[in-house]
């Protein structure tokens, strides 16, 4: 265990990562050597066969041709001899014949006739009496005496008897250890550098991680203000800490009109609050006779606009957390508007202020139908609140393909330029304001709900220009038009037939 | 009128008993749901407030339970949640009511009476209302005071009949929005004002009693005395 603790680095995942990964990268690598070795052994007893086969029928053909006389012995002892000279993969020779190459004949009784290499010749030609050799095909022996196999290539002549020519595989393999051992520390080396390379990319780019880790770790603590170093590579980890440093933005955001918002409640709520208080108790201290109704009515009145405040900065705050429920259904806004203006118009005209509506008719949408009236109250309530004395304002309402437009827009003075940019901000109003600041931002806040936009100009002429557009939220109207142009007189036709 | 009173803050269910008893209830209360649970099976109730927030249980739950019980009293459900919850929704539906808190006495004695209408069995439904010497036809569209016919427009007509059928009785701006333009706003302006003040330009004529009567604070109200 304390072996543990004393090398963290053996419990990360840099350590672990790159452990399978050598163990891949070795399998994968001790196969290929695997194979590679296996090859060069076909090659080589591909090549000792050759050599063999091409030696033993050259010897053949000697032995055939020369004369059976006293020579005969020593042009095919001569030929032999030289030809062991050749022999693949040889080790210089020790002694002053060459132990690893024997050339053996034998009359058709099976007796020794010609042998040329060390020692008799006794034991090779047991050891070829006990396992038949096929002619042509080079085969092992194993030669009593010798710890390494012979490989032996035969081939019968005309007058009965056989020429072997043997060759050691010593060399052979002396040749494929040496290949094997390097091949062996070749593969180590590559599984080692392979291991070292795999841990050091890992740790390095894990490194990152756990840089994140500390810096998300100190945002908890501290401040959000602090942000995750980002790596210049624009890789997986990048894109991890890109992603955090975005929701740390929104959260950070989030949180600062969370404190904005309490703050203006704590101030919009104790002005307000310190208000009520001094009404009521001015009304508990007047003497028993005086009348007391009107500092409490004044009271509720003020808690009534109290409530009213908070529900209106709750909806807000609700409606940008994209928190506001709807319950959608259809609404005809032609109808909403027209219940609308005739609410309003009274108290319009008690300012002298006209009303003027454009529709082009019936506009349907899906949508909360109780947002939207509150929706179109504010913007409303907003005319009728600032604008001055004798100004029209117009409400204009026009269907289209995907949902409904409406306008309200007013000849009054207009917005104030500062706070023109602003408007959908909680809390942003004029200098001459004495709402909440809350109108607008609702607007924009239900309007968003619905997927809809809201845009807010001053006119070339003078005037306030709000533009809302609500998403019909009805099923969406297939992008090929053109086909449905076509069909439609058939639709239209099996409708009425309907 | 046997009521219930589910309310597990103390002093709004002292305040809300009081204030029903005033206004001619019989109240019983019940600060959390197993209680009311046990009154509403022992006895009957003719109607029932309840809260949502009760400490053992949801208020929707104890609705749903009480159903299934077989009480069939309808219930005014308060809330202290701005937005209403989709269940509440349903539960208004089921001809059940909703107030969400802050809310005017005046408004929860009208709704509970409204309530009690809805649940009472249909009277045939009058076609004239009198309230001192104001009539209205309601199958002709018209009103008159003295005799003599008002010039109303069709809005003014709805909203005079509202203040009719709750002669003697405080309704809310609120509630004057709720019924006679169907819609649940507040708006920060004197919409509503302005059409009661045209209003009793009209039905309270120079020399007349005045009948349309301000409850400053509250709302408003047509004398029927």
């Amino acid at each position: 265990m304390s072996s543990q603790t004393g090398k963290p680095h053996m419990r990360s995942a840099a350590w672990r990562i790159s452990l399978w990964a050598t163990f891949a990268f070795a399998c994968g690598t001790l196969v290929f050597f695997l194979f590679l070795q296996s090859f060069v052994v076909a090659d080589i007893q591909r090549r000792t066969d050759a050599w063999l086969s091409g030696e033993v029928e050259v010897l053949g053909n000697v032995a055939e041709h020369t004369p059976k006389n006293a020579l005969y012995q020593r042009v095919l002892g001569e030929v032999a001899e030289l030809a062991t000279r050749e022999v693949p993969n040889k080790l210089p020779s020790e002694g002053s014949f060459n132990d690893s190459v024997f050339f053996l004949q034998t009359g058709d009784d099976g007796s020794l006739r010609l042998w040329v290499g060390v020692g008799d010749g006794q034991a090779e030609l047991n050891a070829m009496r006990v396992k038949a050799i096929p002619s042509g095909n080079p085969t092992d022996i194993h030669v009593q005496g010798f710890s390494v196999p012979f490989r032996v290539a035969s081939v019968r002549i005309e007058d009965g008897s056989h020429i072997f020519l043997g060759l050691s595989e010593r060399d052979d393999l002396r040749v494929l250890r040496n290949l094997r051992l390097r091949f062996f520390l070749l593969w180590l080396m590559l599984v080692m550098l392979g291991f070292a390379m795999v841990f050091l990319s890992t740790r390095r780019m894990l490194s990152h991680v756990r840089k994140i880790t500390e810096a998300a770790s100190r945002i908890g603590h501290s401040d959000l203000n602090a942000r995750v170093p980002i790596a210049r590579r624009n890789d997986e980890v990048s894109q991890l800490a890109l992603t955090l440093n975005r929701m740390l933005d929104r959260i950070e955001s989030s949180m600062h009109q969370l404190h904005t918002i309490t703050d203006s409640l704590a101030h919009d709520l104790r002005s307000p609050l310190t208000a009520i208080r001094g009404k009521l108790e001015s009304s508990l201290s007047k003497d028993a006779g005086g009348d007391q109704t009107e500092s409490i009515v004044s009271a509720i009145d003020e808690l009534d606009r109290l409530t009213d405040f908070l529900n209106k900065s709750l909806d807000v705050a609700e409606a940008r957390a994209d928190a506001l429920r709807l319950t959608r259904i259809e609404v005809d806004m032609d109808d909403l508007l027209r219940a609308m203006i005739d609410l309003y118009e009274p108290s319009m005209s008690e300012k002298s202020l006209k009303v003027r509506m454009r529709s082009s008719g019936s506009v349907t949408v899906l949508a909360d139908a109780a947002l939207l009236h509150r929706m179109i109250a504010n913007l409303l309530d907003n005319e009728l609140k600032h604008l001055p004395d004798g100004c029209t304002v117009t409400v204009a309402l026009q269907g289209a393909k995907d949902g409904a437009s409406l306008i309200v827009e007013d000849d009054g003075p207009g917005f104030e330029s500062g706070v023109l940019d602003h408007l959908f901000e909680r809390r942003v109003k004029g200098r001459d304001s004495d709402g909440h600041g809350l109108g607008l931002a609702f607007v924009e806040a239900v309007t968003r709900a619905h997927g809809g936009t809201v845009s807010v100009t001053n006119r070339d002429t003078g005037g306030a220009h709000i533009a809302v557009k609500i998403p019909s939220g009805l099923e969406v109207v297939p992008e090929s038009s053109l086909q449905t142009e076509v069909f439609e007189p058939a639709f239209q036709s099996r409708q009425i037939r309907l | 009128m046997r009521l219930l009173l589910v309310e597990d803050e103390t002093d709004i269910q002292s305040f809300l008993r009081r204030s029903l008893e005033d206004a001619g209830y019989e109240v019983e209360a019940a600060s959390d749901g197993k209680t009311a649970e046990r009154l509403a099976v022992d006895s009957v109730f003719d109607i029932l407030i309840v809260d949502l927030g009760l400490p053992d249980q949801d208020g929707i739950t104890l609705i749903l339970r009480l159903r299934q019980l077989g009480v069939k009293a309808p219930v005014l459900i308060l809330s202290a949640r701005r937005s209403v919850d989709d269940r509440v929704r349903g539960l208004e539906q089921g001809g059940d009511d909703y107030l969400t808190k802050p809310f005017a006495l005046a408004e929860l004695l009208a709704r509970l009476r409204n309530l009690l209408k809805r649940n009472s069995p249909a009277s045939a439904e009058a076609t004239r209302l009198r309230v001192m010497d104001l009539e209205l036809d309601l199958l002709r569209r018209e009103a008159s005071r003295g005799g003599q016919l008002l010039q109303l427009t069709q809005q003014e007509f709805v909203l005079l009949e509202y203040l009719c059928r709750n002669a003697g009785r405080v309704v809310t701006r609120s509630m004057i929005l709720d019924r006679v333009w169907g819609m649940r706003i507040q708006p920060d302006t004197n919409v509503v004002d302005v059409h009661i003040y045209r209003l009793r330009g009209k039905v309270d004529g120079t020399g007349q009693q005045p009948m349309i009567r301000t409850m400053r604070g509250v709302g408003y109200v047509l004398t029927d005395r």
